[in-house]
């Protein structure tokens, strides 16, 4: 098997050589379906491991009781709320709830928390995807561009200027970016998803207002800063790789024109390792737009994870570290079975193995 | 002349966006509830004072003015007050206001599912005389009732009813958790928990509007960061609190108006009274040095206050004699004085008591609850470290702070007390500085166990003294004795910081709550 691929490809775990075992023609199937138990385990890990968290960010009972309040009235709420019982009972109860579909209520708001998290998911959803094309689309083109000028004097601009986007926390570029663009040019709002518009019964989008687009603008670019740069060295790094190989050296000899070798040749061939850390990097911009959304305000799920920890409003911490993890194990599983399937050489190599 | 042109289509814009006088307010905390019963808490009752009326309320100046009622009386001789209800009062949905609704609201607020419900709990009996006149009879003469019911809100009974929320629910919410159906001087247009609520005016509210408003948006901002670019960005017309750092910088500008005043909440340091042994630092499971008031007392004159304030609050704080500020009732300006910063009479004082090689324990300290909490704490360790005795100091958020602090795990900790409905002294002295009780409700927040007999003995007549001079004498008798004591270091009082923008008017109350029907926008 060709496991030559170049640069960050080694690093990413991946279950191939599972895949090489299993050779009947259902064996994609059985495989999936493996996986797809061994997600439910880490599913589950996940949640002991966050429940046995939650005492220590605190005690909600505190923040749901006045300061009138008596310490019967603190015993009779934690009680009432089963935080009497040690985790692995509050654990079950929630496992419980959640095969049900029931997540539970919110200690803060006192709705179903799957309501809530429906209600905030697509303004996270829309910004993560903004986010997500903003980064791959300037991250492979810029990626490209450094790669083929590698000695010129942008791309050497582009690079360290690229460091920053790697280097500086993400709550201080946007604040960086909110004082620049909103309080000193006043051309974008400072904070807010602007007006939203409801699409169905489950979505609202800020794609269809002024208002909403500007304020996914600042935010947006905040959130995708990091894995640009991050795409951008890769395919960069990549490029490099692959344009070092002899059948580049090949093609440049057949006389083929630069822009062909450069995208036909290289570029298509750097891609494999490259989409998948894209794929990887959508749950990343999902789980780590907190801190973004707690910048801007952004009425998310990240900044109700965020008010659920000061809270300790346990139910929403327990439900939105569920669904980050579902998201997670989901796209690594659909990355996992799309590398089987989009990359040629592990096709042959699987033949060959008949 | 083209400037003159530019300059003159910018007024003309500008007054089309003022004439809408739509305002937009942010402040950190979401009101998580609309629900006046189900949570006493200021974020949650500040915002819906806007929308609900209570029979009183409070002025500007935090007297005592009728709302509801009319009118209010003592009953006999402090059976208990008759409360004379305004007529002509409706509710949002037109419903009309009447004495039904008063015993209804009564009923709902002293219910076991209420958080308010210890507001009523000198009320024995509740009687309607007719459709405007209601009773409430007291276990002790209780001239303090009306004040204390200065935030209890009333809802109608048939809409409470209609709509299933006849009782607060405050784990799994109801309608009136997300709905509003006040007498207040705003409507609820809009609720969109933890992102944004629209108020828009009540045209037919019962007295003066005294605004302006078209309609008015609330946003909750967690990051003060943001809070205060959105102000200069215009984007807000208002917000509260403005971090005490970046004040001096906002009052510079031109755009934005600083509105500074002194809050209602005393912070102070409380000792473990009652423990055996010390729990914490170098000297941990020795005998608790803190039981000696010699050695409170030098705590109390190790801690430059001044200095606190000159360095971490810039002078915006005021220092703290006693568990109220002076604004408020029942303040003893007999015992006004606080103990004076004096590290060598601080030393003496420990050399006395047995400890002149000092000793090492522990100090708890939240670093979320309050303004600079972890850096008067880091102060004050280093403040003690001086005369000799080492604080170990522990610092952590508000939601583990509590819980360590009911389970009796310190040996000197930070609070900070604003003494809710009634702001009086008598509240602090009953949560504070009584002996812990908890079937009389008595010392619930009184963590280090202090408890002295001529205080406890002291307090019921306090309540229910009615002569205001014989009141004050027996308050300024309990000071006395707490402060002689060394119960607590009252240390200052916590400023409060809101920002505006210029072309807004309005008043700042020292409960810090934001009332928008005293807002001008210009």
């Amino acid at each position: 098997m060709n496991r030559d691929a170049p640069g960050l490809f080694r690093g990413i775990p991946s279950d191939q050589d599972t895949i090489k075992i299993t050779e009947r023609p259902h064996s994609m199937l059985a495989y999936i379906i493996r996986r797809v138990g061994q997600s439910v385990l880490v599913l589950l890990i996940v949640g002991l491991v966050a429940f046995s968290m939650f005492r220590f960010v605190g005690d909600p009972i505190d923040n749901m009781l006045g300061q009138e309040r008596t310490m019967e009235d603190v015993e009779r709420l934690r009680v009432q709320l089963g935080l009497d019982q040690p985790f692995p009972v509050q654990y079950f109860r929630f496992v419980e709830g959640a095969v049900q579909g029931n997540f539970g209520v919110s200690y803060r708001q006192g709705r179903p928390v799957a309501e809530i998290l429906l209600e905030r998911a697509p303004a996270t959803l829309e910004l993560a995807a903004v986010s997500g094309l903003l980064a791959v689309l300037f991250g492979i083109a810029l990626g490209v561009f450094t790669a083929i000028r590698r000695n010129g004097l942008v791309a050497n601009a582009i690079m360290a200027v690229s460091l920053v986007g790697v280097s500086l926390p993400t709550f201080l570029i946007g604040i960086l970016l909110i004082y620049l663009f909103s309080v000193e040019l006043g051309w974008l709002p400072s904070f807010g998803r602007g007006e939203s518009v409801p699409l169905g019964d489950w979505w609202t989008t800020g794609f269809l207002t002024t208002s909403g687009i500007k304020a996914l603008i600042l935010p947006s670019i905040t959130l995708g800063l990091y894995q640009m740069t991050l795409i951008m060295r890769l395919v960069r790094s990549e490029m490099l790789e692959v344009l070092r190989q002899d059948y580049i050296r090949f093609a440049r000899a057949r006389g083929l024109r630069e822009r062909a070798v450069n995208f036909r040749h290289a570029l298509k061939n750097t891609m494999v390792p490259v989409v998948t850390v894209i794929g990887l990097q959508i749950g990343a911009i999902i789980a780590f737009a907190i801190i973004t959304e707690t910048v801007f305000q952004w009425p998310g799920v990240g900044l109700l994870f965020i008010n659920a920890i000061q809270f300790v409003d346990i139910p929403v911490m327990a439900a939105y570290l569920m669904l980050i993890s579902v998201m997670f194990v989901g796209i690594n599983l659909i990355v996992d079975v799309l590398y089987v399937t989009i990359d040629p050489r592990l096709r042959i190599d699987r033949a060959g193995a008949h | 002349m083209n400037r003159i042109v530019s300059f003159l289509a910018a007024g003309a814009v500008l007054a089309t966006v003022a004439d809408a006088e739509e305002f937009r307010w942010a402040g950190k905390t979401d009101p998580q509830t609309m629900d006046p019963h189900a949570v006493s808490s200021a974020p949650v009752l500040g915002f819906l004072n806007n929308v609900y009326d209570g029979l009183v309320r409070m002025s500007k100046d935090m007297t005592l003015e009728p709302s509801l009622a009319e009118s209010w009386e003592p009953i006999g001789d402090g059976e208990g007050w008759r409360f004379i209800l305004r007529q002509g009062v409706t509710f949002h949905d037109g419903a009309a206001f009447d004495a039904d609704d008063v015993l209804f609201s009564h009923e709902r607020a002293s219910d076991e599912s209420s958080d308010v419900r210890s507001w009523f709990s000198p009320v024995t009996d509740v009687r309607v005389i007719d459709d405007f006149t209601v009773e409430f009879y007291t276990s002790a003469p209780n001239p303090l009732f009306p004040a204390s019911i200065a935030n209890w809100m009333m809802m109608d009974r048939g809409w409470a009813e209609a709509n299933g929320a006849a009782r607060p629910d405050k784990e799994s919410g109801n309608f009136a958790t997300l709905n509003v159906n006040g007498t207040g001087a705003f409507m609820l247009a809009d609720r969109q928990p933890g992102l944004t609520t629209t108020l828009v005016p009540n045209e037919d509210w019962w007295d003066e509007a005294g605004h302006n408003i078209t309609s008015a948006t609330f946003t909750p901002i967690q990051n003060p960061a943001t809070a205060v670019a959105a102000l200069l960005s215009g984007d807000v017309d208002f917000v509260e609190p403005v971090p005490i750092q970046d004040a001096a910088r906002l009052a510079s500008s031109e755009e934005v108006n600083i509105i500074q005043g002194i809050e209602t909440r005393t912070i102070m340091l409380g000792f473990a009274h009652e423990a055996e042994t010390l729990k914490y630092g170098a000297n941990a499971g020795d005998a608790n040095p803190f039981r000696d008031v010699r050695v409170r007392e030098a705590v109390a004159k190790a801690i430059n206050v001044d200095a606190i304030l000159q360095t971490i609050w810039r002078g915006s704080a005021q220092p703290a004699s006693q568990f109220v500020t002076p604004a408020l009732s029942g303040y003893s300006e007999a015992n006004a004085v606080r103990p004076a910063f004096d590290p060598e009479a601080s030393k003496a004082l420990l050399e006395e008591a047995g400890y002149g090689d000092g000793f090492g324990f522990g100090l708890k300290c939240p670093n979320d609850r309050y303004p600079n909490d972890e850096a008067v704490c880091q102060a004050i360790t280093a403040m003690l470290a001086q005369v000799g005795i080492d604080a170990e100091l522990d610092a952590m958020p508000v939601s583990n702070y509590w819980p360590e602090l009911r389970a009796d795990n310190f040996d000197m900790y930070l609070l900070g007390w604003s003494p809710g409905g009634s702001l009086d002294h008598e509240h602090p002295l009953r949560f504070l500085a009584a002996t812990p009780n908890d079937e009389k409700r008595l010392g619930s927040w009184n963590f280090g166990g202090y408890s002295n007999a001529s205080l406890d003995e002291l307090l019921p007549s306090i309540l229910a003294e009615i002569d205001p001079e014989a009141r004050q004498a027996l308050l300024d008798e309990v000071t006395a004795i707490y402060q002689s004591e060394v119960a607590y270091v009252p240390l200052y009082v916590q400023p409060l910081v809101w920002g505006a923008r210029a072309n807004i008017d309005l008043t700042q109350r020292p409960d810090n709550f934001f009332i928008l029907r005293w807002v001008t926008v210009n």
